[in-house]
């Protein structure tokens, strides 16, 4: 391998690097001063007051939505991983190779459709005089409130990160050495212990980036929460509109966005780092 | 690389290149088309550029109006504060936003001898906020009263007529808020028996807050324009705060059994008013819009409006549209020489929405956040 | 393998599960579909009338032609310019090992992993003050960072494939960098190229949150979307739905087509 710089080697380095310098790490930069700023009379003024902080922070009602995002993103995260499971080992393990790659194909699909148009169309099922409660009307029962509720938006954060989590485990369920499970058999390793003990943890890496982008897309997802769950309890993606709506407060916003990204970060460290523990590098 | 396979990508990389350029070109084109039209751009609520409002304007001018429109008056003063100046030719806002937009320069001084201010209802002829001594800087151009909405299948009339019905647990969990303080505090503020309910003092701020959060278990949701329109259509809310007939007036014309009513305890008024944006190059066509939408024409098709329908300010636009749209005109209790909507306000029912006076409007903001979070 | 481990009722179960998934993924889109051709103003049980009154809405709509004008001007400059830049990491990743490598990496990987409503409203503070926002570049900007990082995927994914001493075979025998790049690279990694250009251009069709904040009066289709579902809501949103949804499926399946009749040809060739 050559290490010199070069003109070649710049010229597929330096683009990416140039823009993504300009256009992500500057903005977010930008974020960070912007949050020091002062606003009065719905006019932003550049200053360096820790008002923001300070206010935001001492807000109970800041670190409830905080509390009540993080529950309903690890939730989500954590559901999602569970009802994807059964869904991916069964294309990777019990499909033909040409029916496998139909699978992934259609799973490739939703990436295709509007999301908003998707949450609208749960709207016409979740809804009062909905689709599901009109078949639950035809069998005799009681209609249920589902449309408005943590039940609706949890729907919402399925239908966007069920595709990308069963794709994502897929990958690495197909990598899987299958003479370890054959092995396995052999042994006469149950069915259930098979997967538990040989399989999941041959995937792990998979199954945790996986859960981890569930998290993500879920945690700062404002779609869901607005259009299935009523925008009741507020997230912190509600709150953060809220606040750019309420008298300008777009420094106080600054602040609920960075300790978002922050808490991402975390997260997504202890989750990589999770993946990889004992792991030979 | 055999020379087939060469000549194939070399046609299909022209091929490319061609749609790519194509594609690329479209956009330029059209406007080239359309270079003949003018084009106007307006900041407006939802629907106020929509054909049924300004297919005529637009067809007699030679004009083609470009809308954005918002979810809400900070999110406009946002979008104004967030573009180049000029952006924005026609600014829609609400009454109590034109003193802001005023005061951050955001707004060109007009002509007061341009509008036809005589048709209006005296009431109207120079409404507050809109004026800064004899200088004029917004139009008004529609109006409607704040109350409310409910379900007729779910309450009777009586019921609704007090606010009270809003703690009825016959809407425990069906109960919506239009997601915005300044409605629906000063419903409570009315609720709770204050005469102007924007200007009331600590120890009554204190008595609103507390009312406000009994409400909080009766909530099913807090919705924005789209929210509200839809779940009360589905009967998903039977009643919500904060709104009135310019939501529940769509619903009930297509069939749907919601209504809105003036409590005992009064209503509010939200008001629309039209202004030019500071440095508008088009500010004579802003203009000849802003005179054609407060002509009584103009003013009979605003009150049919199809996205929500309102109250007009000018007189000669009632005799227009009872003319035109009886129906209408009925059902919006907009005919003169009969007791009509202008009584309300004249018998002093009907209090203007306006920005909180003796607290700042951010502890009305910080208070709902914490309503909504509770 | 051997049968002490097949039960009858496990493996249908299985299937019968993945069915179930599809059925979950797809019933939004399929209701979407019926509802965009159903006379109801309202969506509900039971259906209306069959009817095409949506798709003359907003076929009739300059305002939905102008959103979608937008929107493919943008997509397809974003995925050009993405799938260039996103390329040229890959590339970078593939062949160099430089100090700061791993902070290179995070800038390339990270920006679809900050929240959409973040990015939008750190994008418009920003580009408000360089004068740069409420026009399609605007857009075109803030869809390029969060693409890229897809394209740079694709592409890495591909050239791993690539046995790395292919490359110095090609300078060995005389070709300079820029030739073995244009003669192996490239023809090795096209596959991924065109899947990057389509994928880049899909994730900029579908983007609505970062476009509301940026995009002023050049709204796309997705924020004129969100507008219908904020405004009147309107059986509009599912015809729009469905009529983009045929649209990208029909180029996906292009594409894939074009793909498999390359790969064919690469292979006569190789075999020449």
């Amino acid at each position: 391998m050559r290490k010199r710089i070069t003109l070649y080697s710049l010229t597929f380095s330096l683009p990416l690097l140039l823009w993504q310098l300009v256009f992500f790490v500057f903005p977010l930069a930008f974020l960070v001063a912007l949050s020091f700023w002062t606003v009065k009379n719905f006019r932003m003024e550049p200053a360096f007051d820790t008002i923001n902080w300070v206010t935001m922070y001492g807000r109970s009602v800041f670190w409830q939505s905080y509390g009540l995002t993080l529950a309903l993103a690890a939730g989500a995260s954590v559901l999602t991983s569970i009802l994807a499971f059964p869904c991916s080992f069964a294309i990777a393990f019990k499909l033909t190779p040409k029916m496998r790659q139909l699978a992934i194909f259609m799973m490739v699909i939703p990436f295709f459709t509007s999301y908003l148009v998707r949450v609208y169309s749960w709207q016409i099922f979740l809804s009062d005089n909905g689709i599901i409660n009109g078949l639950l009307g035809l069998t005799g029962l009681e209609p249920i409130g589902m449309l408005n509720t943590v039940f609706a938006t949890m729907i919402g954060y399925l239908t966007l990160c069920f595709p990308l989590v069963v794709l994502l485990q897929l990958f690495s369920l197909m990598f899987i050495d299958r003479t370890l499970i054959e092995a396995a058999h052999n042994l006469r390793c149950g069915r259930l212990r098979t997967v538990f003990e040989v399989v999941i943890p041959s995937a792990r890496v998979g199954l945790v980036v996986a859960a981890l982008f569930a998290f993500i897309l879920s945690f700062g997802d404002f779609v869901s929460p607005v259009y299935l769950g009523g925008g009741d309890p507020t997230t912190l993606s509600i709150l953060i509109t809220d606040t750019t709506k309420s008298g300008q407060q777009w420094p106080r916003a600054a602040v609920i966005a960075l300790t978002m990204i922050g808490t991402l970060l975390a997260v997504a460290f202890a989750a990589i780092s999770f993946a990889y523990k004992g792991r030979g590098k | 690389m055999t020379r087939s396979n060469l000549l194939k990508t070399g046609l299909s990389r022209r091929t490319l290149l061609a749609t790519g350029a194509a594609s690329l070109a479209t956009p330029m084109l059209s406007t080239r088309v359309f270079a003949a039209t003018e084009e106007l751009t307006m900041l407006a609520w939802y629907g106020h550029a929509e054909p049924d409002m300004v297919a005529e304007f637009e067809a007699e001018n030679n004009v083609k109006f470009k809308p954005k429109y918002y979810t809400g008056g900070d999110n406009m003063l946002g979008l104004i504060s967030q573009s180049p100046v000029g952006t924005y030719d026609v600014i829609l806002s609400d009454a109590e936003y034109v003193q802001q937009l005023n005061a951050a320069g955001y707004i060109e001084e007009l002509d007061p001898s341009d509008y036809a201010f005589d048709e209006f209802f005296p009431e109207f002829q120079k409404f507050p906020g809109h004026w800064d001594g004899d200088k004029l800087y917004s139009v008004i151009t529609r109006f409607g009263f704040l109350g409310v909405a409910y379900n007729t299948e779910a309450l009777t009339e009586a019921e609704a007529s007090s606010y009270d019905v809003f703690w009825n647990e016959k809407i425990t969990g069906k109960l919506g808020h239009f997601d915005w303080h300044l409605p629906n505090l000063g419903q409570m503020s009315l609720a709770n028996g204050n005469p102007s309910p924007y200007d009331i003092d600590a120890v009554a701020w204190e008595a609103v807050k507390e009312k406000t959060m009994s409400l909080r278990p009766q909530v099913g949701g807090f919705f924005d324009y789209g929210g509200t329109f839809s779940s009360l259509e589905n009967g998903q809310m039977l009643a919500f705060g904060g709104i009135g007939d310019w939501i529940t007036g769509v619903l009930e014309k297509n069939g749907a059994s919601v209504r809105s009513v003036i409590p005992e305890q009064g209503g509010l008024q939200w008001t629309e008013s039209f202004s030019i944006g500071k440095g508008s190059a088009k500010a004579e066509l802003a203009k000849k819009w802003i005179q054609y939408v407060t002509s009584a024409k103009g003013q009979a098709k605003s009150a049919d409006m199809a996205a929500y329908p309102a109250l007009i300010p000018n007189q000669k636009g009632w005799e227009v549209l009872a003319q035109d749209k009886p129906e209408e005109a009925k059902r919006q209790n907009m005919l003169l020489g009969q007791s009509n909507v202008m009584d309300m306000i004249r018998d002093g029912r009907i209090q203007y929405r306006q920005l909180p006076i003796q607290q700042s409007l951010e502890d009305w903001n910080d208070f709902w956040s914490e309503y909504k979070g509770a | 393998m051997n049968n002490f481990n097949r039960s009858k009722f496990v493996e249908f179960g299985l299937r019968f599960y993945i069915l179930l998934s599809f059925g979950f993924v797809f019933a939004p889109i399929a209701a979407s579909f019926v509802f965009s051709f159903n006379s109801d103003r309202f969506p509900s049980i039971p259906l209306g009338s069959f009817s095409t009154e949506w798709y003359q809405a907003v076929a009739t709509d300059p305002l939905v032609w102008d959103g979608l004008r937008n929107t493919l001007f943008v997509g397809f400059i974003v995925s050009v310019v993405s799938t260039i830049l996103g390329f040229g990491a890959a590339y970078t990743d593939f062949r160099y090992r430089f100090f700061g490598k791993s902070v290179y990496m995070a800038l390339a990987l990270l920006p679809p992993t900050i929240p959409v409503v973040i990015m939008g409203l750190a994008m418009l503070a920003y580009l408000s003050r360089i004068n740069l926002s409420g026009q399609s570049i605007s857009v075109i900007i803030s869809h390029i960072v969060i693409c890229s990082p897809f394209a740079m995927a694709i592409t890495r994914l591909r050239l791993s494939q690539m046995d790395p001493d292919l490359e110095a075979a090609a300078w060995n025998l005389g070709a300079s960098e820029w030739a073995a790049m244009r003669y192996v690279i490239v023809p090795f990694a096209l596959p991924a190229i065109f899947g990057a250009l389509f994928i880049t251009m899909a994730v900029s069709f579908d983007e609505f949150a970062i476009s509301w904040f940026v995009s002023g009066l050049n709204e796309t289709l997705p924020v004129k979307v969100l507008g219908f579902l904020q405004g009147q809501v309107s059986p509009r949103i599912n015809a729009i739905g469905t009529f983009v949804f045929v649209t990208s499926m029909t180029l996906v399946i292009i594409a894939q087509i074009l793909l498999t009749r390359q790969m064919r040809d690469t292979n006569i060739v190789a075999k020449d």
